[in-house]
């Protein structure tokens, strides 16, 4: 194999709470892929989708300016994130450093109070779009020891992974906003079925979800009905803010329209590692998911051992 | 150098300085004067049913200077941040940047006390602040307990299934709230930009 690629990882919190399953998924299989990922080292928050209105807009940049500043610290690589909204706070905030002089200086007049600086010299990439650009299908199809023949899989994109950066030449021009197929591309790499699925990037209410589902229930049964109508076995996706109230509000959303759904809903490297025949626990981490994939993890137990 | 308006005063109704005054200090404003009225976005928008007006009508509202009814609307709290109106828009014009600048300054002057999205805000940056980095328990505890010490045992009680099924899942943790090494240099960080953002405010209030 080719020499592996380097790049500076950021997880963000959701890799400590509710999205462990993501980044233990990504961290198994990136080597597998060439990927070498360096964690940024201590972190923080990137202030996700509401950290401006309390902190106000240039703290909210200035988070994003602190992790920038430390991954450059680190070396030149690429910064790499899986989370939609580390990458939509952190690449936003990176191309307007690197574009707007009023913004770099008012970030590195921040930063300068603990002596860090940082001037907009890094890339900051989605995963996925690493996956498309930098890796490719075919190393991805060459990794598959245990084909997921058979799984139907509803690809779930969601919107921040694609919205805004997706078809932009900083974003890696890596696929469209409306119907974007990198993900069916990533289901049937895996040997998997990738069935007929529109509302692939419908929205889940984000993080209005979390605080006032009685907004946005109806918006996530759209998404569900849609799955289980194509008759898929699992919905897969990218976002760690879809992946939560996608599974989590299948019992509110029964409750509330009187639906009967337990569809469970993976990440894409919950996939690749059961398709790299890797372990289902160590690496797929399918022992995270709320509702279990049972079919994923019967298929996991056919190469264990 | 930009110039910044004077922060339009609170009480009038219609204040013709407030759309100047978005233009210039709330992020993505300055793209605002291209806004054509096509109604895209809020033709886009996946909760433009629970929004009292939607992108298109608050900016013609901007325009005609009506601050209080702009910084009053649920439009700024219910976006839910897709950016399907953002790569939709004709103009090129950052709606999504705009709603949350202007999220910003309601807080900021005190339009939105009763907005889950506000208190849940403030749960979360209280998180960040102090830890560095946010831990789900703690925002969403500080988040249901705003509302009070009854509504929030009622609204925990009412999410516990769902805690409890993550917790045995492995994706809640039971120990100390996560931080970063560093979130003294991060609280120092905050504080400057906070500093440099009044610094802007006060020059700007003084032309
Ligand atoms: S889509 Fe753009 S130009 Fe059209 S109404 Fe909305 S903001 Fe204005
Ligand atoms: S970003 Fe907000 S305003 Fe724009 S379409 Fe989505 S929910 Fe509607």
């Amino acid at each position: 194999m080719s020499e592996p690629k380097k790049y500076t990882y950021y997880p963000g919190c959701s890799s400590q709470a509710s999205a462990t399953h993501l980044d233990q998924s990504l961290r198994a299989v990136a080597p597998k892929l060439g990927i070498e990922l360096e964690e940024i080292d201590d972190w923080n928050c990137c202030g996700a989708s509401v950290g401006h209105v309390e902190g106000g807009t240039l703290p909210q940049t200035a988070l994003s300016g602190r992790n920038l500043a430390k991954a450059r610290k680190q070396g030149t690589s690429d910064v790499l994130t899986a989370c939609a909204a580390c990458y939509l706070n952190t690449h936003g905030v990176n191309e307007k450093i690197k574009n707007d002089v009023r913004t770099r200086k008012r970030v590195n007049e921040s930063l300068g109070a603990v002596d860090l600086n940082y001037e907009g010299d890094l890339n900051v990439r989605h995963a996925c779009e690493v996956l498309v650009n930098d890796v490719g299908l075919e190393k991805i199809k060459g990794q598959v020891k245990n084909p997921l023949t058979g799984l139907k899989v509803a690809g779930y994109v969601g919107c921040q992974t694609v919205r805004p950066f997706a078809a932009t030449d900083t974003g890696g021009n890596y696929d469209t906003y409306d119907q974007p197929e990198f993900l069916d591309n990533f289901v049937k790499a895996c040997g998997a079925e990738a069935v007929e699925y529109d509302p692939k990037t419908s929205c889940c209410g984000g993080s209005v979800s979390v605080y006032s589902p009685d907004k946005t229930l109806h918006l996530i049964k759209k998404i569900v009905q849609a799955a289980v109508d194509a008759g898929a076995d699992v919905i897969a996706t990218p976002c760690p803010l879809c992946q939560q109230n996608v599974e989590m509000y299948q019992s509110a959303i029964n409750k509330e329209f009187g639906t009967n759904f337990n569809i469970p809903v993976v990440f894409y490297s919950q996939l690749m590692a059961v398709a790299f025949g890797m372990d289902a626990k160590k690496d797929a981490a399918l022992d995270q998911n709320m509702i279990k994939p049972l079919k994923l993890v019967e298929m996991a137990r056919k190469t264990a051992g | 150098m930009r110039t910044i308006a004077a922060a339009p005063a609170g009480s009038r109704t219609y204040d013709l300085n407030f759309a100047r005054w978005v233009y210039q200090n709330v992020d993505g404003g300055d793209r605002l004067s291209l806004c054509m009225q096509c109604g895209m976005c809020s033709g886009s928008c996946p909760i433009g049913t629970a929004m009292d007006h939607g992108p298109r009508k608050l900016f013609m509202m901007i325009r005609a200077g009506m601050k209080e009814a702009v910084l009053t609307s649920d439009t700024i709290w219910n976006c839910t941040q897709c950016y399907n109106c953002v790569v939709r828009c004709p103009r090129q014009i950052p709606v999504t940047n705009i709603l949350q600048g202007l999220a910003t300054v309601a807080v900021r002057e005190g339009y939105a006390p009763e907005q889950p999205t506000a208190k849940f805000a403030k749960a979360f940056w209280f998180s960040v602040k102090h830890f560095g980095r946010t831990d789900e328990r703690l925002v969403t505890a500080f988040f249901y307990f705003s509302f009070g010490l009854v509504e929030g045992i009622k609204r925990g009680l009412a999410n516990l299934p769902i805690a409890l099924r993550m917790i045995k899942a492995g994706r809640m943790h039971l120990g100390a709230p996560h931080r970063a090494k560093g979130a003294a240099d991060l609280r120092a960080i905050i504080a400057k930009a906070e500093e440099i953002e009044k610094r802007e405010r006060a020059q700007g209030a003084q032309q």
